[in-house]
Parts: C-alpha cells; sequence; structure tokens
C-alpha cells in the first residue's frame, strides 16, 4: 500500500538575527543585521504507511515542530519534497488541511468564549461535516472523551486536561485521515494522560487514523507506538521499532542485590558497580557480554544472596544517550 | 460563495455573542467612545464659535466631511477589526495564526471573521448623527446622481482605510509588534481628510494627492455634493475617483497581505 507521509531530504533553514549584546549591541542590531542560518531540518526521509502510531520524539529545538508544522502544510520547506495523501501540503493547504487532524498541545483550536459544543458545532461547518456524520462522530467522542460534564462550560473555563479532551474531539470531527498530536499529555496527570492515551489507542485502532506523535514523555511512546523516530539538530537519529531501539541500545541493565551481611569486596567479573549502600549493591552490566543468571551465579559463588531484582534499561536513558552522542555509530541512522 | 458567507456569520457572531457575555464593560467601552467622538466635535464647534469658518467653509459644511470619515471609518475599523493591526499581531504572537492555518478556510476570510469589535457602533452612530444634522441644516441639492453615488463613497472610504489596517497588519509578519508610522495614515489620514483639505500646506496637499490619494476619498466627493468649486483645478471626474481609489488601495494592500502570507509560511518557527 502506498505510504500516507513521503518525505525526502527534508530541509528547513531559518535566518536569524544574531543578537548583539548590550544596549550598544541592540542599537547597532537595529542599523545593520547579522544573520544565522539554523538548520531546523536538515535533511531528513521517511515514510509512513496509512494507520501507523508513530512516536516523534527529540529534545527542544531538534526540529520536531518545524517537521510537523511542513508536514501540516503551515510551513514551506527550504528543500525536499514531501507528499502527505498525494498532496504538497503548502501548495494546497485548503484541501490538505481538510484531510488531517492537529492538535497542538498548549493551543487551542476552540472559541474561547464559546461553549465547548458551540464551537464543535461551528467546526463541523468549517470542516463541511455532513450533520449524519458529525451527531454520529460527535456521540461516540462524548463517550469516548468523556466530554458531557463540560460540554456547556465555556473553553477560558477549562481545566488543561479538560480542553485537551475537547480539543481532540475537535480534531478528529471530520474523521481526519492523518492526525498530529503535539505533546498531548504535556501538564497533565497520570489518570488525564492515561485517558487520553485510551483515546489515541482507540481511535488508531477502530478508525485505522494514521497519528503523529511528538512528545517529552517517553512513557506515551512505549504504551502508545511501535514505531518511534528519534531527530536531534534537525537530523534522524533513529528511525524503527521501539523493541529494537531496546535491542540495539538497551544492552545495560542494572541488578540490585540485597546480601545477607556487608562484605568489604563485591566487584565481579563482568558487571560494574553502580552504589553501593550497606548491604544493598546495584551493578551495571552489558546484556550483551553477561546474561543475569551468569552475574547472578558469579556473585553468589562469592556471596550470599538474599535478595535481588533486574532493572530494564528504561527509554528514557536511552534516549538521552542516543542525544548525547554516546550511541551515535547506529549504522543505519538518518 | 454561500458557503463562504455562511460560515463568515456564523465566525462574527461568535464575536458578537462573547462581547455580550461582558454586557458591563461592553456599554462602559460603547459610552466612553461616544463620548469621546462627541468631544471631537464639540471642539470642532468651539472653534466655529470663535471663527463661524474654516478655510471658507461654514461648521455644516465641515460637518458634512466629517460625520461622512467618521461613520466611514468607524463602519470599516468595525469589519476589519481582525486586520486592525494591534489586533492581529496577537494572533501571530499567541500562535493563533497557525490554528487558522490549519482550517480549510481562506485565511482572509477567518481574519475577518476573528474580531468585530462591537463598540465601535459607537463611532458609526455618532459619525452618521453629525452627518444627517448636518445635511440637514446645508440644503443640499440632490439629485438621484447624488443619492446614487452616496454609498460608493462612504464605501471607497471604509476600502481605503481597510487598505491601511491590511498593510499595517501584514507588516507584523516581519515585525511582530505593530508599526507605529501605519498609524500616521490610518489615524492620521481619517482626521485629516475630516476637515477641507484646502486648509492644509502645499507639500501635505501634495502628499495625500500623489502619494496617498487621499483628497479623492473626501474632498473632491464634497466638493461635488456641496456644488463648491474646485481650487486646485482638477480633471471634473476627479470627484468620482472615489471608489476606485478605494476599492484599487483595498485590492493592493490585499496583494501585499497575500505575500506577507507566504513569507510566514517560509519563516515562521
Amino acid at each position: 500500500m502506498a505510504p500516507i507521509i513521503k518525505v525526502e531530504n527534508l530541509h528547513k533553514h531559518f535566518k536569524v538575527a544574531r543578537h548583539r549584546r548590550g544596549f550598544l549591541g541592540a542599537f547597532r542590531g537595529l542599523v545593520s543585521r547579522e544573520y544565522e542560518t539554523v538548520r531546523a531540518v536538515d535533511g531528513i526521509s521517511f515514510e509512513i504507511g496509512r494507520g501507523e502510531l508513530v512516536g516523534y520524539i527529540g529534545p527542544n529545538g531538534a526540529g520536531k515542530s518545524t517537521t510537523i508544522k511542513i508536514l501540516a502544510g503551515l510551513l514551506v520547506p527550504t528543500g525536499g519534497t514531501v507528499i502527505v495523501n498525494g498532496r504538497v501540503p503548502w501548495r494546497e493547504r485548503k484541501s490538505h488541511v481538510a484531510t488531517i487532524g492537529a492538535v497542538f498541545g498548549q493551543r487551542t483550536t476552540l472559541w474561547w468564549d464559546l461553549p465547548v459544543i458551540e464551537s464543535l458545532e461551528l467546526l463541523q461547518y468549517v470542516y463541511d461535516v455532513p450533520p449524519e456524520r458529525f451527531r454520529r462522530n460527535l456521540a461516540e467522542f462524548r463517550e469516548m472523551l468523556e466530554l458531557d460534564q463540560f460540554l456547556e462550560t465555556p473553553v477560558r473555563s477549562l481545566s488543561l486536561g479538560q480542553r485537551m479532551r475537547a480539543d481532540l474531539c475537535a480534531a478528529m470531527l471530520h474523521d481526519p485521515m492523518l492526525l498530529f498530536l503535539d505533546e498531548p499529555t504535556i501538564g497533565l496527570d497520570v489518570v488525564a494522560k492515561e485517558r487520553i492515551r485510551q483515546f489515541i489507542r482507540r481511535i488508531n485502532r477502530e478508525r485505522g487514523t494514521t497519528i503523529i506523535l511528538t512528545t517529552h514523555d517517553l512513557s506515551d511512546v512505549e504504551k502508545l507506538c511501535e514505531r518511534v523516530m528519534i531527530i536531534d539538530h534537525g537530523r534522524l537519529l533513529f528511525d524503527g521499532e521501539l523493541s529494537e531501539l531496546r535491542n540495539r541500545f538497551g544492552g545495560e541493565r542494572e541488578m540490585v542485590v540485597y546480601f545477607d551481611q556487608e562484605y568489604d569486596e563485591v566487584a565481579v567479573d563482568g558487571a560494574e558497580v553502580v552504589s553501593r549502600n550497606g548491604k544493598r549493591v546495584t551493578y551495571r552490566f552489558d546484556g550483551h557480554e553477561i546474561t543475569a543468571s551468569e552475574l547472578i551465579g558469579r556473585i553468589s559463588a562469592r556471596h550470599r544472596i538474599r535478595d535481588l531484582s533486574v532493572r530494564e534499561a528504561d527509554i528514557e536513558d536511552l534516549v538521552r544517550k542516543i542525544y548525547e552522542g554516546r550511541l551515535l555509530e547506529a549504522p543505519d541512522a538518518g | 460563495m454561500r458557503r463562504t458567507i455562511d460560515i463568515y456569520l456564523r465566525l462574527i457572531s461568535v464575536q458578537i455573542r462573547s462581547q455580550m457575555q461582558y454586557r458591563a464593560s461592553f456599554l462602559m467601552s460603547l459610552s466612553a467612545t461616544a463620548l469621546i467622538t462627541f468631544l471631537g466635535f464639540g471642539s470642532l464647534a468651539m472653534v466655529f464659535w470663535r471663527f463661524d469658518n474654516i478655510g471658507g467653509w461654514t461648521l455644516w459644511e465641515v460637518g458634512f466631511l466629517y460625520g461622512m470619515v467618521e461613520a466611514a471609518f468607524g463602519t470599516m475599523d468595525l469589519f476589519f477589526s481582525g486586520f486592525n493591526p494591534h489586533i492581529f499581531s496577537r494572533l501571530i504572537r499567541m500562535g493563533t495564526l497557525d490554528q487558522i492555518l490549519l482550517r480549510p478556510l481562506s485565511v482572509t476570510l477567518q481574519v475577518l471573521g476573528s474580531s468585530f469589535i462591537m463598540k465601535r457602533l459607537s463611532r458609526i452612530s455618532q459619525g452618521a448623527l453629525i452627518f444627517v444634522i448636518s445635511v440637514a441644516m446645508l440644503d443640499v441639492h440632490w439629485t438621484p446622481a447624488k443619492v446614487a453615488y452616496l454609498p460608493l463613497v462612504f464605501f471607497g472610504l471604509m476600502c481605503f482605510f481597510g487598505g491601511f489596517f491590511v498593510i499595517g497588519s501584514t507588516l507584523t509578519f516581519w515585525t511582530v509588534q505593530p508599526i507605529e508610522v501605519v498609524n500616521i495614515f490610518t489615524y492620521g489620514g481619517r482626521e485629516m481628510i475630516a476637515y477641507p483639505m484646502h486648509i492644509y500646506e502645499r507639500w501635505m496637499r501634495d502628499f495625500f494627492t500623489y502619494i496617498v490619494p487621499a483628497i479623492f476619498l473626501n474632498y473632491y466627493p464634497a466638493l461635488y455634493f456641496l456644488e463648491k468649486p474646485d481650487p486646485f483645478g482638477m480633471p471634473d471626474f476627479a470627484p468620482f475617483l472615489a471608489p476606485v481609489v478605494g476599492v484599487g488601495m483595498l485590492v493592493a494592500s490585499f496583494a501585499f497581505w497575500s505575500y506577507g502570507i507566504r513569507h510566514y509560511q517560509s519563516t515562521a518557527t
């Protein structure tokens, strides 16, 4: 099947005026400006198939939202080709945005002073949704997102979580094939996050909506996405399955051991002592070199173990390491 | 087209309902604006009380000009609320413009529908009142042609000042903050053409004739309506340029606007 998104060698460069320091500098900046070129997106290529749910992650300023804005038709790139749903987003903005939905975390698409329901009804006309389909969708989303308790409340009085639910509903009313979610769980409590994740999962599975999710919260990615793309400095560092990311980079694991008594010498071959606190010792080992049971064997050959636990490298750590460039030698990255 | 109008009316109705929610503030600003406008004309009347004419024009003749400009500018200010540079620049700063670009509607339509400042009604009604009183006092010689031309002049004035709003808003694509210089043309221009142009210095009049052709929007039509001689010897069709100049101004400013949007789409971060 043809991919819904095809991006080839995408570039977006910005000219940014260099700020001079101090009063005199500001004055000189008025007269003559020096510009610096920032490569927000610096040669990215990828394809996304219909129905995929992709996590797009990267630190602040990595080029995430620039990419999303280009895909959504808001920004025109400096170079490269982008085809979304058979269209070049920025060339056919109106027909393109009619087929996508977007929620940009902190901003609402709803009318501030209107009750939620009236905003949604207005969007029915904006997107020209047939009344029957609008009713059906609204009924479904009201139930899924539990909107009923605040449908009549003006948007300005909603809590962040409620507003996000209302915005998700607004983004889906016209049955978009493609949904962009930029930080949909930012600032929400655990329960609210979970409700939103469930919604995302359901619309992806039940409606086949292709979803691109950018987030700081890696547990969003862990719980929702099979595929993850990691971007930094405008380049794609990793594009693949989450499990592959773990396998490839997640060799490091930790084992916390509680000994029967305090030993003077706890070092063993194949593992590094990370911390030591009385009878509790934390080892770090590389899963590719030694298995957990081998390590347990080596330790228990010398000392008596009372209890232990093994911790998987969590993806937050992995991603941090990737950003830090420690694992950058990935052969097929970029 | 019908869909466009339908959406526009819905967007405007949102703006009106939003303002009604803050009733006290709405009524207060309405009466404050009314007071200021009346004070404006009041001070004009004071001048006449001392001098009994301005450049040979009576109070009611100046009132004809003044009322027309106030009413037309006020109407423009109402319908182009979204293009008021101070209001539009907020759309850019708050990222609302991105939300607008995400909807399958014309950007211009949505900006027009993004604000509708009802308190402008007071300026419109004050202007209309001054105009009507002046006409009543003047005993204007109305012909069918004059009656037909009056709304066109009004429309031309609206388009002309609307153009400055659009230009001022477009500039904020580059500057983010609205540029005060534009206000010289919009608000300064409004003050200026509320009085007969022959009272001004030559260089100023030339500026508003050849660079910013405001003189054709109000002064020349007024000469025609009041059947006064043209002191500058312009061609006979000069009084009838108002709609052409107004619409031309608006069309040109919307061309600049489209260019501004393209610029925004290639630089916005």
